[in-house]
Parts: structure tokens; sequence; C-alpha cells
């Protein structure tokens, strides 16, 4: 139902059968919607920068009192910091979807012809690499700088990354759709992100920690990132699936209800 | 192409659509007016499929809005863009999402450049543009795709001289090539120029309907002449510049002021209340 003269798409291949060239229209629209999505993430790279240089700077002054403290020092203090620093990276996820909102574009997008989930990947996946990339960047400095052993087993590690980064995604979107403001994220975010990682061994080593707090420790999902990140690094595979499947069952629940609320177009002043 | 029967919508105790029904023919620009609250936007909102109404249907070239998704031309009322984007990044976004690839989206978004006059200012980011220029800007990546329904909420609404011009004659174009458009405007002379027909809304549905000469018809306006010696002569009309061409023909005395008033939107709701009091 366009005009006419409308300019017709020359480049798809004639004869294609129609479920091919579905596919292929829909990939072309997730692709467009995540190059605008990151290049709007690296145009404003201040925070991502921050969360990367932190922990860093972080890991080399932490890292005597560590290794004096409990066996294995330089692997706590590595992994520790690389998990909080990457819950504080829930808010970089929140900010880029709420922005959808607070600039109104994200109803612009519901107009075209991507259907929500295209929309939804193509918002996500700039963020999902980022996150990736944060905490590959992360423990490859652990090891070259910290005395990280180097993993066994490379393979696990980026599975486990990809995991964790799934669930923190999940995590701020579903922030991004019930808050109000960005303060109110910025808030929510930075003080959930310190109380839940340290609270899951990612600043003081459990083993350390009082009874109480490590039983507590199991309603963080930063404790069990902590315990899947360090599990994959040894290269211990079965030590890390239990983890794993926690925290893709936390993603999964808080995702399903983020996508619901976006698809929706959530914030529009009515009800939930 | 766009038939709307009987839409209603509510807000809680808010009854935003009662009853609101217009239909647009292909070709056809229909100023849709009407005081702020008057449910012009929500009505465009059910059309765009971003919200669902609780009573009524619509169609789109026979179509659901559900199954017409992207095929609409939507420029919000409200001012819509990614600050940190360029003019051009917005256009091929949008472009992009409606399937358009390599030659042919670059020619589309040349087109949208020449047409909505953002030729110096395509590799500018959208938030640092004047208010006219976003405008544009957000008219230009709504018509990107060459829709054959364009829903204009406000346009011009703040929008400088240049920006109201640019946006009159891409209507016209559109329209001219086949496009169904409504328009939403709080300034008459607009819909003048675009020779459209007028739809008035109050209370959540369409109240008046007709093309500008029949609702117009009867609405005063005025012309006033001052002569030299101060003597004034007014006159209440429904066609000032007519009247005001004869008036000139007629007094042969030195004139040292004419004004000229046309009839406004509020004369047009003015006059309409009085016709619907029982
Ligand atoms: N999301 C919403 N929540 C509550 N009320 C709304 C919402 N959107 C519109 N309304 C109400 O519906 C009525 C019609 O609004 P609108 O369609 O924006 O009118 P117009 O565009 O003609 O100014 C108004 O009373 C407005 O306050
Ligand atoms: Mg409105």
């Amino acid at each position: 139902m366009l005009l006419d003269s409308a300019p017709r798409d020359s480049t798809r291949p004639a004869g294609a059968p129609a479920r091919t060239s579905r596919l292929l229209d829909a990939a072309y629209r997730i692709g467009a919607l995540a190059r605008h999505n990151a290049t709007l993430r690296l145009r404003d790279p201040g925070q991502m920068i921050s969360y990367i240089v932190m922990p860093m700077v972080l890991m080399l002054v932490l890292k005597p009192l560590y290794v004096r403290a409990v066996d294995g020092g330089a692997a706590q203090v590595a992994t520790g910091l690389m998990v909080m620093f990457s819950v504080f990276a829930i808010s970089l996820v929140g900010n880029s979807i709420l922005s959808e909102r607070t600039w109104r574009t994200w109803d612009r997008l519901r107009v075209s012809r991507a259907p929500a989930p295209e929309l939804l990947v193509g918002k996500t996946l700039p963020l999902f690499v980022v996150m990736v990339v944060q905490q590959t960047v992360l423990l490859v400095y652990g090891c070259l700088a910290i005395g990280l052993p180097v993993p066994p087993n490379p393979v696990y590690v980026l599975l486990a990354i990809m995991v964790w980064a799934f669930a923190l995604l999940a995590i701020g979107a579903l922030l991004a759709t019930v808050v109000r403001s960005h303060g109110e994220l910025s808030v929510i975010s930075d003080v959930g992100a310190l109380t839940l990682s340290s609270l899951g061994g990612a600043l003081v080593p459990l083993s350390i920690m009082p009874e109480w707090a490590q039983l507590a420790a199991h309603v963080s999902p930063g404790y069990w990132a902590l315990s899947m990140m360090q599990a994959a690094v040894r290269g211990d595979a079965a030590g890390a699936v239990p983890s794993a499947l926690v925290l893709l069952a936390i993603g999964l629940v808080a995702g399903a209800f983020a996508a619901r609320r976006l698809a929706r177009g959530w914030g529009r002043g009515g009800p939930m | 192409m766009l038939v709307a029967t009987d839409l209603v919508k509510r807000y809680g105790t808010i009854q935003a659509l009662d009853g609101f029904s217009l239909n647009v023919a292909a070709g056809e620009i229909v100023g849709l007016v009407g005081h702020n609250g008057a449910g012009k936007s929500t009505f465009v909102e059910i059309v765009s499929y971003l919200i669902r109404p609780d009573g009524g249907h619509v169609t789109i070239d026979g179509r659901p809005p559900s199954a017409t998704r992207g095929e609409v031309g939507v420029a919000p009322q409200h001012i819509a863009l990614y600050p940190s984007a360029t003019v051009r990044e917005h256009l091929e976004l949008y472009g992009r999402l409606a399937g358009l690839r390599r030659a042919a989206l670059r020619e589309a978004v040349e087109d949208m450049s020449t047409m909505l006059r953002l030729g110096g200012i395509m590799d500018r980011r959208a938030g640092k543009l004047s208010g006219g220029q976003q405008r544009r800007t957000q008219a230009a990546s709504a018509l990107v795709h060459r829709p054959a329904l364009l829903l204009l909420d406000e346009p011009t609404a703040g929008a400088d001289l240049e920006t109201r011009q640019a946006m009159l004659d891409v209507v016209k174009q559109r329209a001219g090539e086949g496009a169904a458009v409504v328009y939403t405007t709080h300034y008459l002379p607009e819909l003048t120029e675009l020779q459209a027909t007028i739809a008035v809304a109050r209370g959540g549905r369409v109240i008046a309907r007709g093309t500008c000469e029949e609702l117009l018809k009867d609405l005063p306006g005025e012309v006033r002449v001052t002569l030299a010696d101060r003597e004034e002569v007014s006159v209440s009309t429904s066609e000032p510049t007519v009247t005001l061409i004869d008036l000139l023909r007629r007094i042969d005395r030195p004139i040292s002021a004419v004004d000229v008033r046309n009839p406004s939107l509020d004369d047009l709701y003015r006059s309409l209340a009085v016709h619907d009091a029982p």
C-alpha cells in the first residue's frame, strides 16, 4: 500500500522462496536497528569506558589485600570486580531503553514494519555486545595484569559471559520498563548493583563473611554469576552449569516481563 | 482508503473518543481540526495501531490497522527524534525499516531532503536543530517510504514560515500522487491552501465534515478600510478578499490603511456551537 512510483527494492534475488525472503527482510530490519543503536551507544561512550577502567584500577589496587586474605586471591579480585562492574552496566541497558520512551521514539518504531520481537533484538543486540566486550576485556586484563590463572577452556568462559550478559540485559530491560525516570533508574541500578554484587561476594569473599550473609547471598544474581564465572575460569563445566541455569531462569522471567511491556509501548499513561 | 466507524476510546473516566467516524479517500487531504482534547491524536494513534479502540472499527485499504503496520506514514504531534543521530541517519533508519535498500534508499533519502529542504542540515544532529528543522526531519522520516496513507499530527506546530511552506508543498505533492492525508492543524489558512476537506472534532467525535467552501461559507470575516480623514468603513463578510477589492474599487477618496481579518478556525468552532444548540 505504498504509492505506485515508490522506489522498489531491486536487489532481492528473484524467485527466492517467500519464507527465506521474509527471514532476510527481518534480518535486514534487525540489522538496521542494531546498527542505529550501536551508533547511538558509541556516541555516548563515557559510562562504558568508566565501567571498564574503574574495575581495572581497583583490581590493581586491591590485589595485594586479597592475595594476603584468601587462597586464590587474584582470581577472587579479578572475577569479583568483573561481576560487580558488569552489574553496574545494567544502568547502561536501562538508560538506553528508557531513552526510547523519553524521546518518544519507541512509538515511532512501533508503527514501522518491524514487529516487536525485531525491535527488541535490534535494540538489545548492541547492548549485549557491549556487555560481553566489557566482561571479556576485564577477564583478559585479569589474566595479563592481575595473575588470574589462564582458563584451561576459554569456551566455557565465553559461554558463562554470555549467560551472565543475557541475565543482566533482561534485568536492565525490566528496570527500564518499571521506573518513571532516568533519575529513578540510576538510583535503583547503582544502589542495587552495589548491594547485590557485594552481597553475592563480589567485593568481600563469601568465605570470610558471616554465616547469615553466606546464606543470604543466594538471593543475589551476583552470587550465581560469581560462582558460575569462577567455575568456568577453573574449567569446571559441571560446577558452572547449576549457576548458569539459575541465571538463565532469572533472565527468562525478567526478559519475558520486559518484552511484554516493551511490545505494548509501556508507560503511555494507562495501567500496566 | 481510510474508513473509521464509531471509534470509542476511554482512559479511566475520560472519554477520549466517543463515536468518532471519519472516511478519507485516496488523494484526499482531510484537515482534522478541533480544540485541544477533542480526540485528534487519539484517532491518529488508533489508526497507526499504537493503541486499540474500546469500540468501533477501522480499515485501511480494506485491512485492519494490525495488517497495515509500516505502510502508514505517521508524524506524531510531539517531536520524537534521537538527539544524537543526524537527519540523514533518521531518514536511513526509517527507510531501511520500511525495506528500502541501496539505490532505492539513497534516492528516497535525497528526495525527502530536497522536498523538505533539509539539504544543508543532513549531517547535523537532531538535538542541535531548530524547532522547525526538527519538524521537517520528523515529517521526512515519516514519508521517506512513500506511504499511501499519511497521518500528520500538527506537523506545523511552532514551525517557522519555511517549514510551513515545505510541509504544505510535500503534502500537496503526495496527495497529488494519490496519497490519502489526515492533517491536523490549528491554522485555517493551511487548509485552504491545501484545498483540504475539513473534519471538525469535538468531544471525541466528528461534528462537522465538508469542503472549505461549505463550512466556511457563512463565517464572518472582516474588512476595515481607514480613509485619510480617519473615517472608517468596516464590513463583516465571509469573503474578505473579494469584499476588499470591491470596496477599493468603489471608494474614490484617499485611503490610509486597510485591515483584512479572514475567518479563523475559532470562528468556525463558534458557528458550529451555535448550530448545535437546541
Ligand atoms: N494516555 C492517555 N491517558 C489518559 N488520557 C488521555 C491519554 N491520551 C489522551 N488522553 C485524553 O483524551 C482526550 C483526547 O486527547 P487527544 O486525542 O490528545 O486530543 P487532541 O489531539 O485533539 O488534542 C483528552 O482529554 C486527553 O487528556
Ligand atoms: Mg493532539
